[in-house]
């Protein structure tokens, strides 16, 4: 198998100052044409030649760096391919061509409260969604207080979660997250989460972050761009097409639409 | 896969995590909770013993038939739960599939272990009726584990293969429960194997090459009487006797590829 015949994700640990390196990478979906769900259709579909899928780039030749302790923006229209390129280098899709080398411990937050159950208490919902995370029991159980506390929600702890109202589940499992110590984390848009109070916390939390992880964060809040990145890419239609500073990426992201 | 990678701690703890979810929420909301994974198979017993033991008189002349009925069904709900429970896994625990990275091979197995843990409590059940019928201990009852994890390494086997196929082809929850079904009458669960030999001792011997059949006698045999007619005191061929195991060990092997090798695509197609 060639280097580049198929996709390659690794994870790796050095001393070196970059943490993760990008190069060719594409990714497509096979998007069905006609339904192909199902036996039945599959095997009609063969018997009459039709593939049953047209193939759907995503990512199309993405190359980047994001070095050690650098805090990196992603910005593009919906549909351009962000969250597919976050969602490949967390290692949940498999690249399709190029390669991916990870230098350190990934934490992705590609969305929050993964794992949430409903019908489970607050406190279970806690160890479960901190077992996502890569959290043993132990550990969540030396910063249960902690989670509690952060979330201001101590008094909910033994309610089921379906009588918490979305913006508690949202400060919960945000309150959990943010405990995930990596190497680097990958943020897709959790940062608008609660009343402005809890925004607050939130910020101060990103700044926290700043100069000390490396993060890569997708959002289409130009001012968290701004605020918090050392860099920016603006991707478009698979491809990037800007990598620069976070004043000049924010200003061509604003002029997709003039 | 290097195993260490498998094993590691993050795994360990989500297997545990899923485990104790599934099995929480198995009987959420119901009035009598764990106890219907009591209730149910002794329920199906009592419908299966009135049915075939008594109106039928199925029994024959096997000693300790309604324990050894018991058993039989247990085991077999043991690996129909199973089966359904791990083929489906990946549909259920599609959200997480979606979200996070991790091997897809612990949904699999935190879905089938529930199942484990309801056997391993109406095993206890059986063993109490078993004691109340007279059934004597025996040293044999120390090889019943050995068939346990025969009929579990079978149940991951089939999740495994047909669990991946399931990603991309919901037909075969359908399939499989038509398989199930035509399974039920194909394994001695409520008849006994005397009354097929009786007719066909072909028929017999084809009833016994089924890798469940085999470990479902093999409990009843070394749990229950040794009259119970086996795969190994009935087929007298040495390399036919060991066809289950070969056929298990065969489906393991070949499952695993398969799911390894599809399972890098299950976030995009589920």
């Amino acid at each position: 198998m060639g280097k580049y015949k198929i996709g390659t994700r690794k994870e790796i640990s050095t001393n070196g100052d970059i943490a993760i390196h990008v190069s060719n990478l594409y990714k497509g979906f096979k998007l069905p044409t006609e339904r192909a769900f199902g036996l039945k259709q599959a095997f009609f579909n063969r018997l009459k030649g039709i593939k049953g899928y047209k193939e759907q780039k995503v990512l199309n030749d993405i190359s980047f760096d994001v070095k050690k302790g650098e805090f990196v923006g992603i910005v593009g229209r919906n549909g351009s391919g962000k969250s597919t390129l976050l969602k490949t280098l967390a290692g949940i899709y498999y690249p399709q061509k190029g390669e991916i080398i990870i230098d350190g411990n990934l934490i992705p937050f590609i969305e929050l409260g993964v794992g949430f159950n409903p019908e489970l208490t607050g406190r279970e919902n806690v160890y479960l969604n901190g077992a996502m995370l890569g959290f043993s029991n132990k550990e969540v159980d030396t910063m249960y207080d902690e989670i509690w506390k952060f979330a201001e929600l101590e008094q909910f702890q033994n309610q089921k979660l379906k009588n918490y109202s979305s913006g508690m589940q949202v400060r919960l499992a945000f309150s959990i997250a943010i405990r995930a110590k990596g190497d680097i984390l990958l943020l897709d848009e959790v940062l608008a989460v609660g009343d402005a109070a809890f925004q607050q916390k939130c910020n101060n939390y990103f700044k926290s972050l700043h100069g000390n992880q490396t993060v890569i964060l997708v959002t289409h809040s130009m001012e968290n761009i701004t605020k918090f990145c050392d860099r920016a890419i603006l991707i478009e239609n698979g491809k990037i097409t800007l990598d620069g500073t976070p004043k000049t990426v924010a200003k061509a992201y604003k002029n997709l639409w003039s | 896969m290097n195993i260490p990678r498998v094993l590691n701690k993050k795994n360990r703890v989500l297997l545990a995590e899923l485990t104790k979810t599934d099995f929480k929420l198995r009987y959420q909301g119901s009035v009598l909770g764990y106890l219907w994974a009591l209730l149910r198979p002794l329920m199906m017993f009592a419908i299966l013993y009135v049915v075939f033991a008594k109106l039928l008189k199925f029994g024959g002349d096997i000693p300790h038939y309604p324990v050894y009925l018991l058993c039989g069904t247990t085991m077999w709900s043991f690996f129909t739960e199973c089966t359904s429970q791990g083929i489906q896994a990946m549909i259920a625990r599609g959200d997480l599939i979606r979200k996070i990275s991790f091997p897809k091979y612990i949904v699999v197995v935190s879905a089938t272990l529930t199942a484990v843990i309801n056997m391993l409590i109406n095993l206890v059940v059986i063993i109490i009726f078993a004691l109340i019928n007279g059934v004597e201990f025996s040293w044999t009852w120390f090889l019943v584990p050995l068939s346990l994890i025969e009929l579990y390494v079978l149940s991951l086997g089939i999740s495994f293969l047909l669990g991946a196929i399931n990603v991309k082809y919901r037909d075969i929850t359908s399939i499989w429960d038509v398989c199930i079904q035509a399974l039920f009458y194909a394994i001695p669960i409520i008849y006994p194997v005397a009354m097929v030999a009786a007719s066909s001792a072909l028929a017999a011997k084809v009833i016994l090459l089924n890798p469940i059949a085999q470990a479902i006698q093999d409990i009843r045999h070394n749990l229950i009487t040794p009259e119970t007619i086996t795969t190994w005191n009935y087929i007298s061929n040495p390399l036919l006797e060991f066809l289950p195991i070969i056929l298990i060990v065969v489906v393991l092997i070949f499952a695993a590829f398969y799911f390894r090798k599809k399972s890098k695509f299950f976030a995009e197609e589920i």
